[in-house]
């Protein structure tokens, strides 16, 4: 690869502008519903993506993709409804920071932490994707064991107020998550003897159920979603609010691009995927921050890491679909698929036999980015506008709508009545503050966990020590120890800094 | 003294409980890796709610909390539209396959704009039929997905077919 190929290579991307706007485009509308995810609408579109050329193919999919993983976090700052499981994690400080007033600064901090996030990795793809193409090969069932833990280690952290709700609402996630047939037998567990709840449950009814219509059905308490003062923000929405959006990811630039790397390379690792990366990045973000307390009352590191990690993940997916020929996502299945259809081999070969293909991908995403970047980042002003809307007529338009929603990701009408009653539970928490998070993250997680779990414990047959036994396995168990133990010695040393403190007052 | 009302909070341990109980029962039978990893979190969720029932039970024996479900109901004005919202979702879910989704999502809108109080007979048309337009376009005529059609979309199915057709 030269430097007179990649210049090639992007101008021939920016000159597919024409077929990148209305990708991004479909990609934001798309994206901000729940339900509708990248491969679905791709399949959807396969007579047009298959009809054309393959390169004008390519950069519809991959703007479309890219844009899908970014709109996603604009219902969660907005209205507490993220549009896909990776934006699942942005609700937590997005929607404080909108309650606050700072809806344009939050949806700012989305934009540019996606761009931004997106676009280094993507840089970084480009330059590391021999090497990085092996990350697939290195981590296995035994190390993504300790990924996942990493990611339910989050439930902790979200309990940390209740400390014994939020465990609790964790665990029952984690139960609902072992729905469906198991990985070695195919045989059902409690499904009450419903068909559709055989390949386990669905993501997207419940995130529908535990975010939007559960909120939708609080929010009928108050005339607005936000208070008078975040009203009166609302009203004079000016572009100083972009600008200070855009000030506030100057600053927190490190956290864009290191939580970026964090979705790169969960993305990498076929079968994990957005929702994972982005609450590994949150609970890592919270973990080596100086106010770890502060998470969750709305902050734009909170805003950023999820964010910055969500679009990390659409280069990482992309790396073993061309590298080894393995999709590293269902939406990287649909895209291998159309470029299958156009004669390319994926695999190594394809670098030799198709480099405009093989690197022009990832050109396509840093360019479909720098578009992004342009075309969404005005919409701010007046998007954060929609939390003037009484909750009168939002609250029947979100939970009618996004009831159709829950429909697209499998058809099934099933799956709507799930969305229901996914609702009618995540009220309850709500009221009685069981996090509906850390019950989400238990039906995210809880599957792969076991999936995992259960091909290692296989391949040992029975013995738990093979959870130990690769060097990259336990040094990430000692990281893992150390996220879990540094929480507690910050708050000795805290709280014996304190003591000193008042003692020498006394004295 | 104000009691704290913390029968609510036995409700989500309650249906995690009865969940947890139905789940030992389907596996009662299968193989040690169809349930190694139910029975592993199974355990824990029963001593976790084990713990909070102690923890409840413990506040009511001082007096300082009763059984009460107020935190759940309150406040009680907006309890009927809730109810309501959650019935004309039941309604709309069995409706749409008859109906099809342009006129369930619009009708469904009007009626739940109605339950939520709205009476301007100019809003009541609008906002439903621009959110089902919307839906039809995006989910239909773009998207071309498989919702359920009803007499719109057949309709308008009909109507684009003549024009195809070379007009009327």
């Amino acid at each position: 690869m030269t430097w007179s190929f990649l210049l090639d290579q992007f101008a021939t991307q920016f000159g597919l502008w024409w077929v990148i706007l209305p990708a991004i485009l479909l990609g934001i509308v798309v994206g901000i519903l729940p339900g509708f995810s990248p491969q679905n609408t791709l399949i959807m579109l396969l007579p047009l993506t298959l009809a054309v050329k393959v390169e004008v193919a390519l950069a519809f999919m991959i703007a479309l993709y890219c844009a899908n993983h970014l709109a996603g976090g604009i219902p969660a700052i907005l209205v507490k409804i993220p549009g896909s499981g990776g934006a699942a994690a942005t609700t937590l400080d997005g929607y404080p920071m909108t309650q606050k007033g700072q809806a344009q600064q939050a949806l700012v901090l989305c934009f540019t932490a996606s761009v931004f996030g997106g676009l280094i990795t993507t840089l970084a793809t480009l330059a590391l994707l021999p090497w990085l193409s092996q990350i697939g090969l290195v981590l296995r069932s035994v190390e993504m064991v300790v990924v996942m833990l990493f990611g339910l280690t989050l439930i902790a952290v979200i309990a940390a107020k209740d400390f014994l709700k939020g465990l609790i609402a964790g665990f029952f996630g984690l139960l609902i998550g072992v729905i469906g047939t198991d990985h070695i037998y195919n045989t059902p567990r409690a499904t009450f003897g419903f068909l559709e709840l055989y390949d386990g449950v669905p993501l997207v009814p419940a995130l529908i159920g535990l975010f939007a219509i559960s909120e939708a059905l609080v929010m009928l308490e108050d005339k607005m979603i936000v208070g008078k003062e975040g009203r009166a923000k609302a009203v004079s929405a000016q572009w100083a609010g972009i600008i200070d959006g855009l000030r506030l990811s100057v600053k927190y630039w490190w956290q864009i691009v290191w939580t970026g790397f964090v979705g790169l390379f969960i993305g990498i690792v076929p079968g994990a995927g957005a929702s994972i990366a982005a609450f590994v990045a949150y609970q890592q973000s919270r973990l080596w921050s100086k106010h770890p307390g502060l998470y969750g009352t709305g902050i734009p590191e909170g805003v950023i890491a999820p964010e910055s990690a969500n679009n990390g993940v659409t280069s990482g997916t992309l790396v073993p679909t061309l590298a080894l020929g393995v999709p590293g996502g269902s939406t990287a299945a649909v895209m291998m698929i159309v470029l299958q259809y156009h004669g390319m081999v994926m695999g190594p070969r394809l670098f030799a036999s198709n480099p405009e293909i093989a690197y022009g991908v990832f050109v396509s995403m840093a360019v479909a980015y720098i578009f992004m970047i342009f075309t969404i980042l005005p919409l701010a002003r007046y998007v954060s506008r929609i939390v003037l809307i009484e909750t009168t007529y939002l609250a029947p338009i979100i939970i009618l709508v996004t009831v159709v929603a829950a429909f697209g990701e499998r058809q099934y009408l099933f799956d709507m009545a799930l969305a229901l009653v996914f609702g009618v539970i995540g009220y309850i928490a709500h009221k009685t503050n069981y996090h509906v998070t850390a019950i989400l993250i238990g039906v995210i997680l809880g599957p792969l966990f076991e999936q995992y779990l259960v091909r290692s414990l296989r391949i040992s047959q029975g013995d738990v020590m093979i959870l130990f036994s690769s060097a990259l396995g336990n040094a990430l168990w000692a990281l893992l120890a150390l996220s879990l133990v540094l929480p507690f010695w910050r708050t000795w040393r805290r709280k014996k800094a304190l003591a000193a403190e008042q003692f020498g007052e006394e004295r | 003294m104000n009691k704290a009302p913390l029968g609510a909070d036995l409700v989500i341990p309650g249906l995690a409980l009865a969940f947890a109980a139905y789940f030992f029962f389907s596996i009662a039978d299968l193989a040690w890796e169809a349930k190694a990893n139910g029975v592993l979190i199974g355990t824990v969720l029963v001593i976790l709610i084990a713990i909070q029932v102690v923890r409840t039970a413990a506040q009511v024996a001082k007096g300082k909390a009763d059984l009460s479900l107020a935190a759940l109901l309150h406040p009680r004005d907006a309890l009927p539209r809730r109810i309501g919202l959650v019935l004309l979702t039941v309604v709309f879910i069995g409706a749409i396959q008859w109906l099809g989704l342009t006129l369930t999502l619009f009708l469904g809108l009007a009626a739940g704009l109605v339950l939520m109080g709205v009476r301007k007979r100019s809003q009541l048309f609008w906002v439903p039929f621009a959110v089902a337009a919307s839906a039809y376009v995006l989910f239909i005529a773009v998207l071309n997905s498989d919702f359920p059609h009803g007499p719109v979309e057949n309709a308008i199915a009909a109507v684009a077919a003549l024009f195809q057709a070379g007009g009327p």
